[in-house]
């Protein structure tokens, strides 16, 4: 690889992962925020790519770009009444922005000042296999908790998430009181303006 | 100038502590998870910038590490979300300054 393709990789995928991330700091609007992440994760994947990391920055595009941003606009979507905006506690942002920047000081001064000793041998090559062999010989332990730990978290989102019957059944009665768009819903509970029926579409 | 080592614990250092001014500062649940996924991406980029200019023991070793990273990244997320779909049912706000059930 060149060393100019490679520094302009580097810098470029860099100011987008931290402009991505800044730009979640600033923006208002939640689902905005969630884009961003988007952008910066795909820059982080880039960054993989850079180190010759191959498998892990295609899981990064799969798990984070692909199923968990997924996963927070569909928790955004599902809150409608709650505030989309994502502003700052300004109370606790002072003294938050205080702990960030000691800690900033602190982890740039470690990264800068220590000797590790870095040696640059050839990377990894076939990482998937490699990778896979290690998780059912070495780590088969660790391996089979992260199984368990998965299906509990599967089975604890459904179970946190699933509604009562009571509650689906009212839930279902508003909802299509909602869609006939009859006056009978209060006009408070209604965020979206009510969907047109099919019929009147038609007519 | 040759890029190393260094330069990627920088990143990884400030995009951690971006995550963490996040995960610390906004008001909406879904804000706070979207700190904590950048600051385990700032823990990942580490790990693997280590697996690339470390000794060839912890090359694989690392890399190992990312994958189990993500794969609990994963379940805590999705948890979170359907905690804040809870909070949401119930108080009809996600916002991390209005849940104030266990104040006392």
């Amino acid at each position: 690889m060149s060393d100019f393709g490679f520094h302009l990789a580097f810098w470029s995928l860099a100011a987008m992962t931290i402009g991505g991330a800044s730009m979640i700091m600033v923006s208002r609007n939640l689902i905005h925020a969630v884009i961003w992440l988007v952008l910066s994760m795909l820059g982080i994947a880039g960054l993989y790519l850079t180190l010759s990391a191959e498998f892990i920055a295609v899981v990064q595009v799969l798990i984070y770009v692909g199923a968990i941003s997924v996963l927070m606009l569909f928790a955004i979507m599902l809150t409608p009444r709650a505030e989309r905006d994502n502003s700052q506690n300004i109370k606790t942002s002072a003294p938050a922005g205080l702990v960030v920047i000691m800690v900033m000081i602190a982890t740039m001064w470690v990264a800068i000042d220590t000797d590790w000793g870095a040696v640059r041998e050839a990377a990894l090559t076939e990482q998937a296999r490699l990778i896979g062999e290690s998780l059912i010989k070495h780590y088969i332990l660790p391996f089979e908790i992260g199984a368990v730990l998965l299906t509990a978290a599967l089975v604890g989102a459904i179970a946190l998430a699933r509604q009562d019957d009571e509650d689906a059944a009212v839930h279902a009665a508003s909802l299509q009181a909602e869609l006939k768009g009859d006056g009978s819903v209060d006009p408070v509970d209604v965020v979206d303006p009510p969907l047109p029926s099919d019929g009147e579409v038609g007519s | 100038m040759i890029i190393g080592l260094e330069h990627y614990l920088v990143l990884g250092a400030l995009l951690f502590c971006i995550g963490f001014f996040i995960a610390l500062s906004k008001k909406n649940a879904v804000g706070v998870l979207i700190g904590v996924e950048l600051m385990l991406n700032a823990v990942n980029l580490t790990l693997v910038a280590f697996s690339r200019f470390g000794s060839a023991e912890v090359a694989l070793s690392t890399q190992v590490f990312v994958v189990f990273i993500i794969a609990v990244a994963a379940a805590e997320v999705a948890v979170g979300l359907a905690l804040a779909l809870v909070v949401y049912r119930n108080r009809q706000t996600i916002s991390v300054d209005r849940t104030t059930l266990l104040k006392g």
